[in-house]
């Protein structure tokens, strides 16, 4: 039988991504391109939206001429429904609408979240960690009970990558290839460990204030001499990654759950990943991590969320083929881990 | 495909707009000639999906006939159907785009 495939777009934040994957999993093309901006400067709406116009139907092409197909091969067309900016969300959305009518195949919506999470089990072969969600949009502990994944411990401000981003900018590091991978690189040149806020609230945690504090006392401290802009990278990435970690292993004790899957773009992190798996040894479990390729934004992942919906007879009309720049987590019926779970119990019937 | 026909009738409502503010809106009426009446009603039922931000401030209709598709914006300041205009070129372009470069060969 004829594998299922998919074509999925995706271009919520700075990086407008179109990938084809097949329903085990497997990847045939993934091609991006990201909207960089100068030094000390962020994305804004409306110039990424232009950025995504300007690459997405190229970008089309390639991903189908890598994969080696043809539309006729393809079965279902998914897209990022949200969350994210709404003009670059729109792109993507206005594409498929178009393309559906051409090449005569259904959508599937997909949150964008719930792709992170799908993209990083299939690709580390998680079958059931806490997942720690973490980007420049969002920072969510994850863990999946009763046909939803529920969200145990988020951020009550701003995001992690956010506050990375921002940083960066203080410091105007490149934002070439992320201000994320900049801000690690010159960790590692780090010494001195300056002591800043530590904010977590039960199960959240909070970024906004220790901006705040490391943007007054980076301007005064560097003028000083008190230390480097690579001390300030290394106490910044120490001080909110023990707070990730921290509020992960909360949340593991709550589901009792022993594995973590991280995903997201922060997720690449090095030291975020050495940081959580000396935490998950300790517990005698078992960290999953992937690398840049799967973690930053991309078409498959996308693509490959909407065709497991897909395989389970979900799909979404032209008319409701819309964006929104909130869509929570547990707001998806996540159908296609319920269905495992009944066949499993049948097979342990017999 | 290419011809976007402005009607420039639009920007003397434009300007008649200023002259008197009180519940005065300001127009703009342009037509897009798709050659034929699929692509334009794949256009429109691409575009007519996403509804204007601030319906009290801005309204849009579309209509296709003829193979032609026909927008009409209404709103009660100038910049607000400057803002709702400009971003709505800018998806009817990338629809337009869409259908050039991947509807070759296709029976419209």
């Amino acid at each position: 039988m004829k594998k299922m495939i998919a074509l999925g777009f995706e271009g919520s934040a700075n990086k407008i991504g179109v990938g084809v994957v097949t329903l085990d999993g497997n990847i045939l093309s993934n091609p991006r391109h990201t909207y960089i901006t100068p030094p000390g400067h962020g994305f804004l709406p409306r110039e990424t939206a232009h950025h995504h116009f300007e690459h997405i139907l190229p970008l089309i092409k390639s991903a189908l001429e890598t994969a080696k197909i043809t539309p006729e091969d393809i079965d279902c067309l998914c897209y990022t429904k949200g969350p994210g900016m709404g003009a670059p969300l729109q792109v993507s959305a206005v594409a498929v609408r178009v393309l559906s009518q051409i090449w005569n195949k259904p959508i599937v919506a997909v949150n964008h979240c719930v792709a992170h999470i799908e993209m990083g089990r299939i690709v580390t072969g998680a079958d059931d960690p806490v997942v720690l969600y973490v980007s420049g949009g969002n920072t969510q502990v994850i863990a999946y009970s009763e046909g939803r994944y529920r969200i145990f411990g988020e951020t009550i401000d701003i995001a992690v990558g956010n506050c990375l981003d921002r940083f960066a900018r203080v410091l105007t590091l490149s934002n070439d290839p992320s201000p994320g991978y900049n801000i690690e690189q010159l960790a590692k040149k780090g010494e001195k460990f300056i002591e800043l806020p530590y904010v977590v609230k039960g199960m959240d945690v909070s970024f906004s204030g220790i901006l705040s504090y490391i943007e007054a006392t980076a301007e005064e401290k560097l003028k000083s001499n008190e230390c480097t802009p690579a001390d300030l990278c290394y106490s910044l990435q120490e001080t909110l990654f023990a707070m990730l970690v921290e509020i992960t292993e909360r949340a593991m004790a709550h589901c009792d759950k022993k594995d973590v899957l991280i995903v997201g773009g922060v997720g690449c992190n090095e030291r975020l990943q050495e940081m959580m798996r000396i935490m998950c040894s300790e517990r005698g479990g078992r960290l999953f991590a992937t690398d840049d390729r799967y973690c930053i934004d991309n078409g498959a992942m996308i693509a490959y969320t909407g065709l497991l919906a897909w395989a389970h007879g979900m799909s979404t009309p032209l008319e409701e083929v819309t964006f929104t720049q909130r869509f929570r987590t547990d707001e998806v019926h996540a159908i296609w881990r319920e269905k495992k779970d009944s066949t499993e119990l049948m097979e342990e019937d017999v | 495909m290419h011809s976007y026909k402005f009607s420039f009738d639009s920007m003397a409502c434009f300007q008649i707009s200023l002259f008197i503010i009180v519940a005065t809106l300001a127009f703009c009426d342009f037509e897009v000639d798709c050659e034929s009446e699929k692509k334009a009603s794949i256009v429109y039922n691409a575009l007519v999906v996403d509804k204007e931000l601030q319906p009290d401030k801005v309204k849009r209709g579309m209509t296709v006939s003829d193979g032609k598709l026909s927008v009409h914006f209404e709103a009660v300041e100038a910049r607000f159907l400057r803002a709702s205009c400009s971003a709505f070129l800018d998806v009817l372009t990338l629809a337009i785009k869409t259908i050039e470069d991947f509807g070759q060969g296709l029976d419209f």
